[in-house]
């Protein structure tokens, strides 16, 4: 097949780079394993029984535990050994073990067996193992790649153990032990091995901190027993599986001191020195921005012509090799070649906003909501967006994604990677997260705003005829703003008419069944801050159902704004995405001939994190359809279950409510 | 830049002397194609191209692929990233060059090395993709790369044309010289107002312009049947596709007899299997058991080599080894059946035919490589019975849906020919849904849901069971069921029944609960269709195809639905009653009665047809649209007024 080209594309709005440093669990490894005799940590870790909390299980993973020895400039070798038993036959596929590894490392040795049911012992042999590249993510052109092994007769009861060893990259100075997995754990353990009088300290996200046990000089032992699966198929709406895990981290590195804020301050000091002089301007960028921001009146307008740019003109597109995976590259490549990804991103907007007099950092994030823990100090993230520095004499309402530092500076929150979310919105999904804002020996952790429900949201009007014999026809004009509005830019920037009709169709039809999609059209600003506009017509063949001398007309029409709820006790937090306001107006002119005899009782709900209110009138001859869905937190705690339920019946009800029109 | 550029350029073709490499030289884009931002012939394109080539030159063991393209919007600057997957053992890459132009002729060549990476890498198997992207792309840029590729002295090429990208393409060029010992055929569908040319030299050479973007639709036949292409393929010696079908034929017929050959162990396992007594109807019956007990590989896993060796099991070379294996992959049990089938004396046929969900047979594609999967056809009685013992659970006498319709060789006795097993009929395929719902007087909803499956939905469930546990079945089929139902409504799924017998229906039960009520002042409704209230119908949005339609099987679907209602709620009004007929295709039937405070809707449709030709797309969307909003009717019931609180 030497023809088969394959074009690599589509959208990744986001930067996944150190996520996947940390997705994969680091171990150790060498090329295919040689040595055939089950170790005795093997046969041992083997005898252990499943025990009966394991029993609705896949699989239970018996044993794992990772040493860690570091050596005098702080680079790890590790060593991971785990042995997971098969207790259903979909166990299989969490019966795979694998080492992955990048430029900067290097796989030692990586061994697997399997203890079958019946006891029979079998060596993973050549043939079993694969390296295989990093391809799920089709804008990225990562050299990091993943042994994988599968393992021999991998059969329900059967026993899998892998052992490996893993020189780790030399930045790498911290280990995420990710202490909860899909399957139960019946025991597992950290080993880290220092040098003499290199310090470390340890940070717990979501779990009572355990004391090591120091087994020789510097040598730290942390053992955990019976750890739950954490399961969320069953649960709506929850926040990221990555933010609910428990997990521990551990510093080795520059901080490895005392004391959580100091810990944040040697991350954030460490990302400013990895990025020092990237930024730096060349004479391109110079004379770019130079041209960008002549003539601008005021803050707001220099800063906006600059991300405006970098948003628009910026293609999103990964290139990581080895440290390139926390690197960004040089702003002049960047600015050349007119593509990167966050880090790359930030930095041309660092560049930039330089030149124009604007001092701005890094600032490390995770999209996944929790996932950056205050308490658990840590580098790992999957994203990089932009603190943009606001002088104290600038008091703008645009502003609104503000933060402001324990030294008093204040900070505009900003996205460069996001190509539509205007500066001073921020996405929602990061809204109510946390960052690192990197600014040298200032740098700490800080909370992102929650940005009130005025910032984003939908606004729908509607006009409508039915027709005697239950068509509907009529027109909806929409105007979005805020994320909201970037979404539907995103979308627009990703499609094509064909796509875009098909995905329209397809939206209004979930809860317009039988609708046409007669005529669309988009109304796009240039300027982000401005509301995209969305105008269409529809048709919907017996949209309203005879049923005697009755016409039945759900004024609803189309759209909907409840999610997805249960009965079932709640015990994470419900994530309820954005906040926002989303207003919907229809009218719909009803057949000659007919009056309103009855309508569905209006809803008026409010709550501390949402309200919704809607009514259904009768002026004359046409039914009006008039609501309010308001959302003013991002994540409520379980203990709201009850109150977000009631809201969620509410809505239910009131997108279910049917009018009846009868013949005069 | 333009100077380095054409330097380069030149370099190139010093370098590639050959003919079949003339044209892939960088050109300079004309002033229209430059201010190009849309393409009347391919409307809302995001991008398309203006130019591709690809040529390889077996001789020279060297191969080009060369593209321009046009970026029309944002969405098109996906195009400036290309990865080219190989094989390093195969090819070498010895040339990258490319170039962005922006709309007003700015040259921005490509600087930054190309990455080739690992896509997977085993022992004696390793696959990199060569991956670049282009500098500074905007809307409105041209976009031109050039990859060369040099191929190892001891490979051959057999390339495939694939005439369809992504987006439209303006004029492409194709080329391939086979290697001096090699004598190549092809097969193609490249539509109209196109030609292969084999000239003298035995280049062959293809000239195409304005070919349409790769098909992409729902419910699309296998890709195969649609995609424009040229393969080429070894001649083997015949100058008609008959005479190859024949010649291979034969070898298949070969192989096979041999296999299934009915041996000394061959007959002793079926002494075991089945009594002297036994009718021809019974023997089958019962071998097609026997196989059925087996470990099928293909449900389970292909053991490695390191339990092979343990086990000392030797490779399958013959039908009475997967029997002595009490093992082996789907197409050894087919095979074994034969077998088993032979030694009993059954008049038995082996039949290797097209997996239809992955392709359907090309009979000018001299290539049995397209066959995938074994059968059996056994006539007893004088009739022809269908078996598909590679297929676990399978019920004894139909095929699972993708070797029904499906071509390939048949054994007979008269030798190999080419044959199509049967389809299925509606009647072969049926779910049925029964709700018995209480509902109250504020609109909660409690009852059971009762699905009964036959055919391919059955199958399938059955076949999910093999390689997951039954509580992992139950979740899923709960989540399924979820869909189905009313929102506000939840399913908590209760048992199977005959989950793992294949020769009943499938029966799965539900309790469910929740709230579907929606209440005026005087009165309250309920979803007249049940199951059907949030259903996404599929051709309903879609008003036009060029596309055939191809869903999969026909099928019958009956929902059969009873509210037992409060005594305080009276029936104002009932789903209307609808017999919408697609005549010879498809058909909707709603009924509702009343009796002693209840009321039963039953909704039938049916639709017996597999392929649909886009002639008859406007009757498919048609029908499909009354069966969309028939589903959305209600059911009205009057109350006693109720209190409004303060």
């Amino acid at each position: 097949m030497p023809f088969a080209l394959s074009f690599r594309s589509s959208r990744l709005p986001r930067c996944l780079v150190a996520l996947l440093l940390v997705a994969v669990s680091p171990a150790g490894a060498d090329w295919f394993g040689k040595d055939k005799k089950i170790p005795d940590w093997g046969l041992e870790a083997a005898k252990t029984h499943t025990p009966a909390y394991a029993k609705d299980a896949p699989a239970v993973i018996l044993f794992d535990e990772y040493v860690e020895t570091v050596d005098a400039q702080g680079r790890s070798v590790e060593r991971e050994r785990k042995a997971i038993r098969i207790l259903k036959p979909q166990g299989r596929h969490d019966a795979n073990c694998g080492v992955s590894y990048d430029v900067d490392e290097k796989i030692n040795y990586f061994r697997a067996w399997t203890i079958a049911d019946d006891e029979k012992q079998y060596p993973a042999l050549d043939t079993d193992f694969a390296d295989v590249g990093d391809l799920a993510v089709p804008v990225m052109l990562s050299t990091e790649k993943r042994r994988v092994v599968h393992p021999p007769a991998a059969d329900v009861g059967a026993t899998i153990l892998c052992e490996s060893e893993e020189l780790l990259a030399p930045y790498q100075q911290e280990m995420a032990w990710r202490i909860q997995s899909g399957v139960p754990v019946v025991f597992q353990a950290l080993e880290v091995d220092l040098p003499p009088g290199r310090p470390h300290s340890e940070a717990w996200h979501r779990f009572l901190p355990v004391k090591p046990v120091e087994a020789a000089p510097n040598h730290w032992r942390w053992e955990l027993k019976d750890t739950p699966a954490l399961d969320l198929r069953d649960v709506r709406k929850a926040p990221a599986w990555a933010a609910l895990a428990a997990r521990m981290d551990v510093q080795w590195g520059d901080a490895a001191v005392e004391g959580k804020d100091n810990q944040w301050r040697a991350i954030g000091q460490w990302e400013t020195t990895l990025e020092a002089n990237r930024s730096d301007p060349s004479p391109e960028i110079t004379a770019q921005t130079q041209s960008l921001i002549a003539g601008a009146p005021d803050f707001y307008t220099k800063l906006g012509r600059i991300t405006d740019y970098i948003q628009k003109n910026v293609r999103y597109f990964i290139v990581e090799r080895g440290i390139g995976g926390w690197q960004a590259n040089h702003a002049a490549d960047i600015f050349r070649n007119r593509y990167g990804d966050c880090k790359d991103k930030t930095t041309l907007l660092i560049s930039m906003l330089q030149v124009a007099g604007i001092h701005a950092v890094y600032m490390p994030v995770d999209v996944r909501r929790g996932y950056v823990d205050p308490d658990a100090p840590s580098r790992y993230g999957d994203h990089m967006i932009t603190a943009i520095e606001v002088p104290a004499n600038v008091q703008d309402p645009r502003f609104k994604a503000m933060v402001k530092a324990n030294d008093g500076e204040r900070y505009l929150i900003f996205d460069p990677t996001d190509e539509r979310t205007p500066v001073g919105n921020l996405p929602s999904e990061l809204q109510g997260s946390y960052g690192t804002l990197a600014a040298g020996a200032a740098s700490q952790v800080i909370a992102l705003p929650v940005l009130g429900p005025e910032t984003n949201g939908t606004e729908r009007r509607g006009s409508f005829t039915l027709a005697a014999d239950g068509t509907l026809t009529g027109s909806v004009d929409s105007s979005h703003f805020g994320p909201t509005g970037a979404d539907l830019r995103s979308m627009l920037k990703y499609t094509d008419q064909k796509e875009r009709r098909e995905d329209w169709e397809r939206v209004i039809g979930e809860t317009l069944p039988g609708v046409t999609l007669d005529a669309f059209e988009f109304t796009e600003p240039a300027a982000l801050d401005k509301p995209i506009e969305f105008h269409y017509k529809v048709t919907a063949r017996q949209y309203s159902h005879q049923a005697g001398l009755l016409l039945l007309v759900r004024p609803r029409v189309l759209g909907s704004d409840a999610l997805q709820f249960d009965d079932k006790p709640r015990v994470y937090p419900i994530d309820l995405g954005a906040t926002g306001r989303w207003h919907t107006s229809f009218d719909i002119a009803i057949p000659p001939g007919y009056v309103v005899d009855e309508t569905p009782d209006p809803v008026d709900l409010d709550l501390d994190f949402a309200s919704y209110h809607s009514k259904v009138a009768a002026n004359g001859n046409v039914l009006h359809y008039e609501r309010e869905y308001v959302v003013r937190k991002v994540e409520i705690p379980p203990t709201e279950a009850a109150s977000f339920r009631k809201l969620e019946s509410a809505i239910l009800t009131d997108e279910k409510g049917t009018a009846v029109l009868k013949k005069q | 830049m333009r100077i380095s550029v054409s330097l380069r350029s030149v370099l190139f073709f010093l370098l590639l002397a050959s003919p079949v490499f003339l044209r892939a030289q960088f050109q300079q884009p004309s002033d229209e194609e430059l201010k190009m931002t849309a393409d009347p012939k391919a409307p809302g394109a995001a991008a398309v191209y203006l130019y591709h080539e690809e040529t390889a030159d077996g001789p020279a063991h060297a191969s080009i692929v060369y593209d321009r393209i046009k970026v029309l919007t944002e969405k098109g600057k996906e195009l400036a990233t290309v990865s080219i997957p190989y094989e390093p053992s195969v090819d070498k890459v010895t040339a990258i060059e490319g170039r962005t132009i922006h709309a007003d002729g700015t040259v921005i060549p490509l600087t930054a090395k190309p990455s080739d990476l690992v896509d997977i890498k085993t022992k004696g198997f390793q696959e990199n993709s060569v991956t670049f992207t282009l500098p500074s792309v905007e809307a409105g840029s041209i976009l031109e790369f050039r990859v060369k590729m040099r191929r190892d002295e001891e490979w051959t090429y057999l390339p495939t044309w694939e005439i369809q990208r992504p987006y439209f393409v303006h004029k492409a060029h194709y080329s391939f010289r086979p290697s001096a010992f090699t004598n190549m055929m092809y097969a193609f569908n490249i539509g109209p107002n196109a030609k292969v040319v084999q000239d003298k030299k035995d280049v062959f050479s293809l000239d195409i312009a304005d070919v349409p973007p790769e098909p992409d639709d729902d419910w699309m036949p296998p890709m195969n049947t649609l995609r424009r292409h040229v393969e080429f393929f070894r001649n083997t010696g015949v100058t008609t596709g008959l005479a190859f079908w024949e010649n291979q034929g034969k070898s298949w017929a070969s192989w096979v007899e041999d296999f299934t050959k009915p041996t000394g162990r061959i007959k002793n396992a079926l002494a075991g299997i089945v009594a002297p007594d036994d009718t021809e109807d019974k023997k089958a019956a019962k071998i097609y058991a026997a196989v059925m007990k087996l470990d099928n590989t293909a449900f389970t896993r292909e053991k490695s080599k390191a339990e092979r060796k343990k086990e000392k099991l030797k490779d399958i070379r013959k039908a009475e080894d997967v029997w002595k294996d009490q093992s082996g992959s789907d197409d050894d049990i087919a095979l074994l059946y034969v077998a088993l089938a032979r030694a009993a004396g059954l008049k038995v046929w082996p039949m290797k035919v097209v997996d239809r969900n992955r392709a359907m047979f090309d009979n000018t594609y001299l290539s049995t490589y397209q066959m995938d999967d074994y059968i059996v056809v056994v006539e007893l009685g004088g009739k022809k019975i269908y078996l598909d013992p590679g297929q676990k659970l399978c019920p004894y006498g139909s095929l699972h849906w993708k070797h029904t319709w499906a071509t390939g060789f048949e054994l007979t006795d008269k030798g190999a020919i080419l044959a199509t097993t049967p389809g299925l009929t509606y009647k072969a395929s049926t779910i049925k849904r029964v709700a018995d719902l209480n509902i109250d007087a504020d609109g909660n909803v409690n009852g059971t849901v009762r699905l009964s499956m036959t055919g391919p939905n059955s199958l399938r469930w059955r076949q999910l069971a093999l390689r997951n546990d039954e509580d992992e079945v139950k979740k899923q089929f709960n989540e399924s069921l979820l869909a189905d139902l009313p929102e506000g409504v939840q399913p908590d799924f209760d048992r199977f029944e005959a989950l793992d017998d294949a020769d009943t229906g499938l029966v799965g039960i539900a309790n469910v609960s929740g709230n579907i009520g929606a209440a005026t002042g005087k009165r309250f409704f309920l979803p007249g269709l049940f199951f059907q209230s949030r259903a996404k119908h599929p051709f309903v949005a879609q008003s036009k195809r060029i596309i055939p339609v191809d869903v999969h099987y026909p099928m019958l679907e009956q929902d059969q639905v009873t509210y037992h209602l409060p005594s305080s709620f009276n029936i104002e009004s009932a789903p209307q009653d609808a017999d919408n007929t697609w005549p010879d295709h498809a058909q909707l039937k709603i009924h509702s009665s009343a009796a002693n405070g209840s009321v039963t809707v039953v909704r039938t449709l049916a639709y017996n047809f597999t392929l649909l030709d886009p002639k008859e797309y406007s009757n498919l969307h048609d029908f499909y649209q009354k069966v969309a909003t028939a589903d959305q009717q209600q059911l009205v019931l009057t109350r006693a007024p109720v209190a409004k609180g303060n």
